[in-house]
């Protein structure tokens, strides 16, 4: 049987036997979601065939399925992430109930993103990005945290993406008469220019919902907090992606084969909003309290950089983009993991009660030091590699107004990575903390393998930069050099990585040793209540901490910039509707007397001016 | 082993030694001006030398877990890496110097240097020392302010040398037989302004605020640990003041000249700190987001539109 039709059956069928299995067991239905992903991720890496197409026959459709280089790097990322995190799921979620609910959307959503990927015809890309909104909107209400105000707005965004897409493709099909994607890349060029201007508009608005761009991003920050940890990795890492293989596709495939002005405008303006985006987010990050809200607008912010990479479009901002989305999914699902480890150990994520869960769960913290670092985008990890390559190719394609919003944000996120960690795991230890275990071994593993791969990516970028120059070739940029451990822009500097850790890790050891080995026997460990207070001593029930307000100085001073936010236009925009509906209901009163007047009037004036309307 | 490698280790330790010796000396000279300025005599200028030799030599250490025992090593990784990735001499300068100067560039060094910052802050945040929670806090924020005029003015450098990497700055001075102080004013006084903020000496000094919170982020540290972190700063302040000579001042041919060059820049921030009180965390910020910000953007305009 066609591989690509195997993946899409095991992962359909994994997800009705997990619901079902959980009339035997609730924990069965989490090891069945499991093995359905792992053995399709290792249907993916192994018998993938990518000369096979798959055709399906649906009333006068035909559905047509098939990889290539540029699905296979999604599709690869996507199953890794997705085994990690539903191998991680299956302790997290234990003791929940409605578990069956959970793993059936769990691995449908899963299953729809792998469709996405793999489809080559609209109708059946449509028919998953579907699959994908409901069974991510299902998960989202589980938690039942508000959900009237957060699943209906995530509905609403996700409906308005998804009939933008709708009206796209069928203008496409009354042009060209056809669905293949591969059709509309051809003849895309042809189009008139307001035909061109229209289905760019309708398409960014589809895929930029997705990616949280603004100002559509107003649903992401509450969908992705309150959502289950173990989904949100899911959810944030992977299925925005969703969002960006879109983009990826639109930009670089369809709209640059035109040479119609307007679209080169919208790249522009894409390409200010991403950047506006990834500012205004990690603002809004930096003055969280809890853990899990800090790290929803995170995403976003991040989802912002990869928008400016895709839509700056040179051969290095589109590897950068691609690289920081790849990084993206691992560091992101790997922090969600680890504040759900977290909750799940100390029952809160909020950054004012937590603290000094360094010494109690020393490889959740671990894992969570690498993944803040590689957000950070500090050397010798692969955040770092990302983050280069798309300020570089800024500066070498002449945008130099959006290198300074791109270094703002990227300055501003060293405050809200710093604040993750500290809140967490550091500071001052907390009495109703005091008997917190480490994680179980099943939610280690997972984790601290992808911060591992993260130190692995930033030794050798080129593991990855090979499938991505594949990936970028597909989609038409031409040749594209890389190198397995140095990283240049086009003018010629580069950065040679195994110079970097070479360096950091000689210089590293060395001071290792000699901290480790001078006075060994005289160096001593205190605890955190023992520290330097001035002289002044506190009595037994003074904690001495700082954790509340924690960057208050520097909220004062963004605090023009954060006076309104995007809601508020939304709501005075939902009002104004509000007021002209009630004009309209002057008109349509649902009395059934005034309709029949309508009626007789209407009659009247055909009647009185016949010889007119009918001539 | 061929002799490369010997040179390329002995280039590592002359310059380590360089940095160190340099840094700690202004250090100390820094300590007799502001002392003379403010009517004292002050101690000898060698008596960092002494402070950091009396660290090493103390027989206890305290730490408060395994990432404050860290911490400074990260920190001094940080500040040896960068001083790697910086030209110390111009031109064909002795081979000794030429470590790993090809092999980065400035944004890859932008990064580097928040590596240091990042360990100390980790190792500061596990004491559980609330000051130094509210030391760090401060001095990132700061950092988000003295940044943008900083990277502002190193656009406006790349985009007229044509070039990202320190070593092609350098060649864009000699090959043009200017300075880039002279070529792009604008970027210059920008630049300064910022590092006045990097250097953190008063009146951006809020961070480590000594008479308000007890030396801010480094309040727990003591004894070796003390003593890495003082040699660390030492060698950073070195680098930093040779990035900026380098980039704006066209190098230095030879060790006095470099000498020369930085102690005259390191003036600009010690003098005009001494006589400054300190500007609150938000002032600082907002200050760095006026006109510094405002002389940065002008620089790259003129950059792009005259040059």
């Amino acid at each position: 049987m066609n591989s690509l039709l195997m993946i899409i059956l095991i992962l359909l069928g994994g997800a009705i036997l997990a619901y079902l299995a959980k009339r035997i067991t609730p924990v069965l239905s989490g090891i069945v979601s499991f093995l359905a992903i792992l053995s399709a991720t290792l249907v993916f890496f192994f018998l993938l065939d990518d000369q096979a197409i798959v055709k399906i026959n649906v009333g006068n459709f035909i559905l047509q399925w098939g990889v290539n280089d540029y699905s296979w790097v999604f599709g690869a990322m996507v199953m890794v992430m997705a085994s990690f995190a539903s191998f991680f799921s299956i302790a997290y979620m234990h003791g929940k109930d409605r578990l069956g609910y959970f793993y059936l959307n769990f691995t449908l959503s899963i299953m729809a993103m792998m469709g996405i990927l793999f489809s080559l015809d609209w109708i059946s890309f449509f028919i998953f990005w579907e699959i994908m909104t409901w069974s991510s909107f299902l998960i989202i209400i589980y938690n039942g945290i508000s959900e009237g105000k957060i699943g209906i707005k995530y509905m609403i965004f996700s409906a308005i993406g998804g009939y933008s897409m709708l009206l796209a493709l069928v203008v496409t099909n009354s042009q060209i008469h056809s669905f293949m994607i591969s059709d509309l890349i051809n003849s895309f060029a042809g189009f008139s220019a307001s035909y061109q201007a229209l289905l760019a508009l309708l398409f960014l608005i589809a895929f930029g919902v997705k990616s949280a761009v603004m100002p559509l991003h107003v649903w992401a920050p509450r969908a992705y907090a309150d959502s289950p940890m173990s989904y949100t990795s899911v959810f944030s890492g992977l299925l925005s992606k969703m969002g960006v293989f879109g983009l990826g596709l639109m930009l670089l495939s369809v709209f640059s084969k035109s040479t119609n002005s307007t679209i080169f405008v919208y790249s522009e303006v894409l390409a200010w909003l991403g950047a506006i985006t990834g500012v205004i987010a990690t603002f809004y990050a930096v003055i969280q309290t809890d853990a899990k809200r800090l790290l929803a607008y995170s995403s976003v912010a991040q989802l912002g950089y990869i928008v400016v990479g895709l839509a700056i479009g040179t051969k290095l901002s589109v590897m950068a983009a691609i690289f920081m989305a790849i990084m993206h999914a691992i560091f992101k699902g790997n922090l969600f993991m680890v504040v759900g480890a977290v909750e799940k150990q100390t029952g809160t994520t909020d950054m004012n009660k937590l603290g000094a869960l360094i010494r109690k769960m020393p490889f959740t913290f671990f894992s969570a030091l690498l993944s803040i670092i590689a957000l950070a985008g500090i050397p010798p990890l692969g955040g770092f590699i990302g983050k280069w390559m798309l300020y570089e190719s800024l500066i070498t394609s002449d945008h130099y107004f959006l290198i300074i919003l791109t270094f703002l944000s990227s300055t501003a996120a060293f405050l809200y990575s710093y604040r993750f960690l500290f809140g967490l795991f550091l500071g001052q230890e907390e009495k109703e903390f005091e008997n917190v275990k480490e994680a179980p071994f099943t939610m280690v593993l997972p984790m601290v393998i992808a911060a591992l791969a993260l130190l692995v990516f930033g030794i050798f970028p080129g593991l990855l930069f090979e499938p991505i120059a594949n990936a970028m070739t597909q989609l038409g940029m031409g040749d594209v050099s890389w190198n397995m451990t140095m990283l240049s822009n086009g003018w010629g500097d580069h950065v040679d990585t195994l110079s970097v850790i070479n360096s950091i890790a000689v210089v590293f050891i060395l001071a290792f040793i000699f901290l480790g080995l001078k006075n060994r026997k005289k160096t001593r460990y205190v605890t955190t209540k023992d520290v330097h207070t001035s002289g002044e001593i506190p009595t037994e029930n003074e904690n001495l901490t700082y954790a509340v307000d924690f960057y208050k100085p520097f909220e004062r001073a963004i605090e023009p910039v954060m006076r309104r936010k995007m809601d508020f236009y939304y709501n005075k925009f939902g009002e104004g509707l509000e007021t002209f509906f009630d004009f309209l209901r002057r008109v349509y009163t649902g009395n059934g007397q005034t309709y029949a007047f309508y009626v007789i009037a209407f009659l009247v004036i055909l009647i009185i001016f016949s010889k007119q309307i009918f001539l | 082993m061929d002799t490369s490698i010997w040179i390329s280790i002995l280039g590592f330790l002359a310059t380590v030694v360089l940095a160190f010796t340099v840094g700690v000396f202004y250090g100390g000279i820094v300590r007799k001006i502001t002392a003379r300025v403010q009517n004292r005599v002050g101690p000898p200028f060698y008596q960092n030398f002494f402070d950091i030799f009396k660290l090493y030599s103390k027989e206890t250490a305290v730490n408060h877990g395994w990432m404050q025992h860290l911490g400074p090593a990260l920190a001094i990784t940080a500040s040896v890496t960068s001083l790697m990735f910086i030209p110390i001499l111009n031109g064909q300068g002795w081979p000794w110097f030429e470590n790993l100067n090809f092999k980065g560039d400035l944004i890859f060094l932008l990064y580097m240097m928040v590596f240091g910052s990042l360990g100390m802050a980790l190792g500061a945040g596990q004491t559980g020392n609330p000051n130094s929670a509210i030391g760090v806090s401060r001095g990132l924020s700061q950092m988000v302010g003295y940044e943008i005029p900083w990277v502002l003015a190193l656009v406006a450098l790349m985009l007229q040398t044509h070039s990202t990497s320190i070593t092609g700055i350098m060649e864009y001075q000699t090959t043009n037989n200017t300075w880039m102080m002279f070529e792009s004013p604008l970027a210059f006084i920008a630049g300064l302004l910022a590092m006045l903020g990097m250097f953190h000496y008063a009146p951006f000094d809020v961070a480590f605020a000594p008479s308000e919170l007890s030396s801010g982020p480094a309040s727990e540290f003591g004894g070796k640990y003390l003593g890495l972190m003082m040699t660390s700063g030492s060698i950073f302040a070195f680098v930093k003041l040779t990035l900026f000579v380098d980039i704006f001042m066209g190098g230095a041919s030879n060790l006095i000249m470099l000498v020369v060059k930085t102690f005259l820049l390191y003036m600009v921030p010690v003098l005009y700190g001494i006589v400054s009180p300190r500007y609150r965390t938000e002032q600082s910020i907002r200050y760095f987001w006026g006109w510094p910000t405002a002389i940065g953007v002008l620089g790259v305009l003129y950059v792009v539109f005259i040059r």
